[in-house]
């Protein structure tokens, strides 16, 4: 194929080529995995990520420090605010009360401390409410970094500098600024509540939760019954999103949702119930307390620990935690493949964001939970280690079972429908029987 | 044996409508498609729906008609070489290959040895690039993202190389009339062992994540069953049709490029489910492997393009067929020559738009949550069946 | 009996979920293979085929690229002297890039070395409207060509182009680079 026609030399000799400096910085070859995943220590960038992944870690035990040490003040705020009250009083009594405005002395005093609880109050679910947003904003970030580098991605990287932090939270301002479309053949008024009714029972269902060693924002004598039968409200919402959209998809959605949550529930409970006997108590700082200590002075008490009944309820709970959250294996609400996103469809902008605001709330709720009932709650897993104060490791135990949770979702694929109810039925169901059963035993034999 | 089998499905299908009670349930008509997220392209399903059972299902093509065929009569020889890119394009080797085949026949021309074994590696690696695409996103429409990625990480280094090789990485124009269009090089050649060397741990990480994951398994086993009669009587191919148990492979029953020389393995299902189909795309990417490998140790050294195929060819009047074993199965091409130009006609035999076909048939009586796992598994692209 | 039948398949079946699990477990501690693209980007290979480029002082105006090309995208018309004869100097050429199919089949058919016509190594093409896909090329005017704005009846530079590199590639120091 050579060409007859010779051609003279050519005359202008191109230099190599030059890229403009401002479109980017230019990678003379393309990296493989071969080359990158040998040697990785060798390479810089791997052992700078390191070094921040280590102080990422350390990040959160300071944070879990700091909620520890603001707890601390919380409870002398109490006391201050009591003892407001009890010094208006006083200086009431001592000027004079205004007679007929409440007449009796004692009920100014119960009014003043009326005042005060309630400020007290309002100050615990603030806080409750600031962790469940800064929760959604951590956690979203986390899984689309963790998914990211298990999918040999890098994820956000871009907002914010160090790798995307500010992500979140600039895109939570673009969806409060997002069109709120509504279909125009929606139930506006169902349409409307129903992102209501999905978030507000998961920031109730956070009133008993144990931060730390007795460090909850309210103290239940019924607090685990509290806190499962609250969260189930939700699937209500999830009903109504559905129904209210006019759509086929989403009602689909909708109606398996409510189908696989009111089935998951039974076992969820269940699995629960060996935690209670061997507490004996349905009170979070009870069940805390009793996971206190260590068996011949090395392994502790933890109720993961107690064969054989621990570690099955904790594997059935996390399963059936998994299914409660709509999380993969168990996301059939929201299979993309096949409902294009199920009850959200039809959902933009901020109602959009608090249906994902209570999922990321609820898989906190249900790390808590894990952390509370199975794996020790505050205490440390070694004697050694407790100087270290409870809510950290309270809150390292969550997070670590929000990496499983995670970790799960992007390594399995999806059930079918029917083969999820199939798994429930015919398989959770019975183990949880057997495990109370277990428990029963295991008590009986202690 | 053929005709008995299509009897019975249309009697079956028949008796079952006649017991179903009409107006008990509702009939739903679901669109799936042309823009949902798992129909791979621009595929449109209606399906009629009684409760959550499919009671009929009919594919819809055509959003992605480009009239290919009737182009190529306005196309020199050569020309036409680039319009096969567009049909299969997430692997166009397979489709530059046949016509050139086809056009070989035509010229009484036989490509160097040479071009003969770059066509083999060529076509081997873009089979492993095209299954690869079609393991993630089979894993994506059963919800797994993660095999998508590692996936596509391995298929970008095979697009890598053809960047290397041809310059373009999804439609090559490479492999011309007469044989090839450029030669590798030592370096090219390294790097092809060092990607293949790579991939044969990741088949195994494929296997742990998604394979033999017991989730996957119970959506895609006794799932979209085509017993192997069926696969045949609807003129199915490629691993469609292996999954089911038939052993045709053009590479074995009628051998071209030299296809007889290397030493593989036809992979065979055993049932012609879901699963099985996909397997068999796994270990087909495994015997790629292997004749990559044989190919490369063994490449003869020569020329790239036959004597005598001139810039405008004008191959005597006649017609020809040949067909290869395309990564979506046996794609064929018919061409007439009328001593012009241009072919006077050219006809595929699109794999795809064959396998297609069937989806009508083993989508009736499934559950609707099974439709996406059946329509990927059996893996069609809308470029081919649409052409 | 099936109580061991029971178990030993749970007991596979989470070997086999732990299995999966230990893949993207490595996966998670693995380099990320990615690049940042706006920020970081790839230099394709010296055969990569991108924006075609056309030097217009060395083109005799054959035509042979004209007939190569699948597509009908190229256009040209030769010199015309005073007498009316044509000499070998093209008067005017033009690239239609929303039509182009990227098959390298006119930068083959250019009987020269270096070829007149060829790929560069750009893969970053931004077009704002349907008129700026054509590129149109007059004796003086640059290897990239010029934009024909029909609002203003001129020629312009296709400067809203993101363009990664100013001098075409395939030609370096060395010489060509192709084939």
């Amino acid at each position: 194929m050579t060409p007859d026609i010779l051609p003279p030399e050519p005359k202008v000799l191109y230099p190599k080529p030059v890229y403009s400096k401002d479109a980017g910085l230019l990678l003379s070859s393309r990296v493989w995995p071969t080359e990158r995943w040998t040697a990785r220590w060798s390479q810089p960038e791997y052992r700078k990520a390191a070094v921040q992944l280590a102080a990422i870690l350390g990040g959160i035990l300071v944070c879990g420090a700091l909620i520890g040490e603001l707890a601390k003040w919380g409870d002398l705020l109490y006391k201050m605010l009591l003892a407001a009250a009890a010094y208006t009083h006083q200086q009431l009594l001592a000027r004079g009360i205004p007679s007929g405005l409440l007449g009796d002395p004692a009920r100014v005093l119960a009014a003043l401390n009326l005042t005060a609880e309630i400020l007290w109050v309002s100050l615990k679910i603030l806080i409750v409410v600031g962790i469940i947003n800064l929760n959604g904003l951590w956690a979203v970030w986390w899984e689309r970094k963790l998914s990211a580098h298990m999918q040999s991605r890098l994820g956000p990287m871009e907002a914010g500098r160090f790798h995307g932090w500010a992500q979140t939270a600039l895109d939570s301002i673009k969806l409060l600024l997002k069109e709120d479309a509504t279909p125009a053949d929606a139930d506006r008024a169902v349409h409307l509540l129903a992102p209501a009714v999905v978030i507000v029972p998961a920031i109730l269902a956070f009133a008993p939760v144990l931060f730390g060693k007795e460090l909850a924002a309210a103290k239940l004598d019924v607090g685990a019954l509290y806190i499962l039968s609250v969260s189930g409200v939700s699937v209500i919402g999830i009903i109504m999103a559905g129904w209210a959209s006019s759509n086929k998809f989403s009602l689909l959605g909708g109606l398996r949702a409510a189908a696989q949550v009111v089935s998951y529930e039974i076992p969820r409970i269940f699995a629960v119930v060996p935690v209670l006997m061997f507490a004996g108590s349905l009170d979070l700082a009870a069940i805390d307390a009793a996971q206190q200590g260590y068996w011949l002075g090395f392994l502790p008490r933890w109720f993961v620990f107690w064969l054989p009944a621990g570690p099955i309820a904790f594997l059935l709970f996390l399963i059936a935690s998994l299914a409660e959250t709509n999380r993969v294996p168990f996301d059939i609400p929201e299979a993309e493949s096949e409902l294009v996103a199920g009850f959200m469809t039809e959902y933009s902008g901020m109602k959009w964001a608090l249906f994902f605001l209570a999922e990321y709330a609820y898989v906190l709720l249900a790390c808590f939970m894990m952390a509370v009932f199975f794996l020790g709650g505050g205490a440390a897993p070694l004697p050694l280690l407790s100087f270290i104060p409870s809510w950290i490791w309270m809150l390292a135990k969550a997070m670590a079972m929000m990496f499983v949770f995670m970790w799960l979702r992007w390594t399995l694929p999806r059930f079918r429908v029917d083969q999820l109810m199939d798994f429930n039925w015919k398989f959770m169901l019975p183990w949880s029987f057997v495990v109370v059963a277990l428990a029963g035993a295991t008590l009986a034999w202690l | 044996m053929t005709k008995e089998v299509l009897h019975k499905r249309t009697t079956a299908s028949a008796g079952e409508a006649a017991a179903s009670p009409a107006g008990k349930f509702d009939q739903l008509f679901v669109n799936l498609g042309p823009q949902h997220p798992s129909t791979h392209g621009v595929l449109r399903v209606g399906l009629t729906l009684e409760g959550e059972v499919i009671t009929k299902a009919e594919p819809d093509i055509g959003y992605l008609h480009r009239g290919t065929m009737k182009l190529a009569e306005a196309r020199s020889w050569h020309q036409c070489v680039v319009l096969t890119d567009r049909w299969d394009y997430v692997s166009a080797m397979p489709n530059n290959l046949a016509l050139c085949l086809a056009a070989e026949k035509l010229l009484a021309v036989q490509a160097p040895d040479r071009a003969q074994s770059l066509r083999v590696i060529m076509c081997e690696l873009n089979r492993i690039a095209s299954h690869l695409l079609f393991l993630g996103t089979y894993g994506i429409d059963l919800g797994a993202f993660t095999p998508f990625l590692h996936a596509f990480r391995e298929r970008e280094m095979i697009l890598d190389l053809y960047e290397m090789l041809c310059g373009a990485r999804l439609t090559y124009n490479y492999i011309r009339i007469g044989g090839v269009m450029s030669d590798i090089s030592p370096e090219w050649a390294a790097k092809a062992r060092e990607f293949l060397t790579f991939f044969k741990p990741r088949l195994q990480e494929y296997d742990d994540l998604l394979s033999f994951n017991p989730i996957f398994l119970a959506r895609t086993e006794e799932v979209g069953v085509i017993p192997q009669a069926l696969a045949v009587a609807w003129g199915l191919s490629g691993p469609n049709l292996r999954g089911s148990g038939a052993a045709y492979d053009v590479r074995k029953s009628d051998p071209y490029c030299g296809y007889e020389k290397f030493d593989f393995e036809v992979p065979l299902g055993k049932t012609g489910s879901c699963w099985d189909r996909y397997y068999c795309r796994c270990l087909e990417m495994r015997q790629s492997v292997r004749i990559v490998e044989q190919a490369l140790d063994g490449l003869p050294s020569g020329d790239l393009l036959a004597k005598g195929v001139a810039k405008n060819v004008k191959p005597p009047p006649g017609e020809a067929y040949a067909h290869v074993e395309a990564s979506r199965g046996d794609l064929g091409i018919y061409v007439v020559s009328d001593g012009g130009p241009a072919p006077y006609r050219m006809h595929v035999r699109a794999p795809s738009f064959v396998n297609l076909a069937i989806l009508q048939e083993i989508l009736v009586g499934r559950k609707i949550a099974d439709v996406v796992a059946i329509l990927g598994s059996i893996d069609i692209v809308l470029g081919e069946t649409d052409r | 009996m099936a109580l061991i039948d029971h178990l030993a398949r749970i007991g596979r079946d989470a070997w086999a979920v732990g299995k999966g699990l230990r893949v993207t477990l490595v996966s998670l501690f693995r380099p990320s293979i990615t690049i940042q693209y706006p920020r970081e980007k790839l230099a394709p290979e010296p055969m990569f085929r991108g924006v075609l480029l056309y030097d217009v002082e060395r083109c005799t105006a054959c035509g042979l690229c004209v007939k190569a090309c699948p597509s009908a995208c190229i256009a040209l018309a030769p010199q015309v002297n005073e007498a009316g004869k044509r000499v070998p100097k093209a008067a005017w050429y033009a690239i239609d890039l929303g039509r182009c199919n990227w098959c390298r089949l006119c930068e083959e058919s250019c009987p020269f070395k270096p070829k007149v016509v060829w790929h560069s190594v750009d893969y970053e093409l931004v077009f704002f409207s349907r008129s700026e896909m054509v590129r149109c090329w007059k004796p003086g005017f640059p290897l990239l060509g010029k934009v024909h704005d029909p609002d203003k009846d001129e020629f312009r530079d296709p400067a809203e182009q993101i363009v990664i590199q100013e001098v075409p590639a395939r030609h370096d120091e060395k010489g060509p680079r192709w084939d």
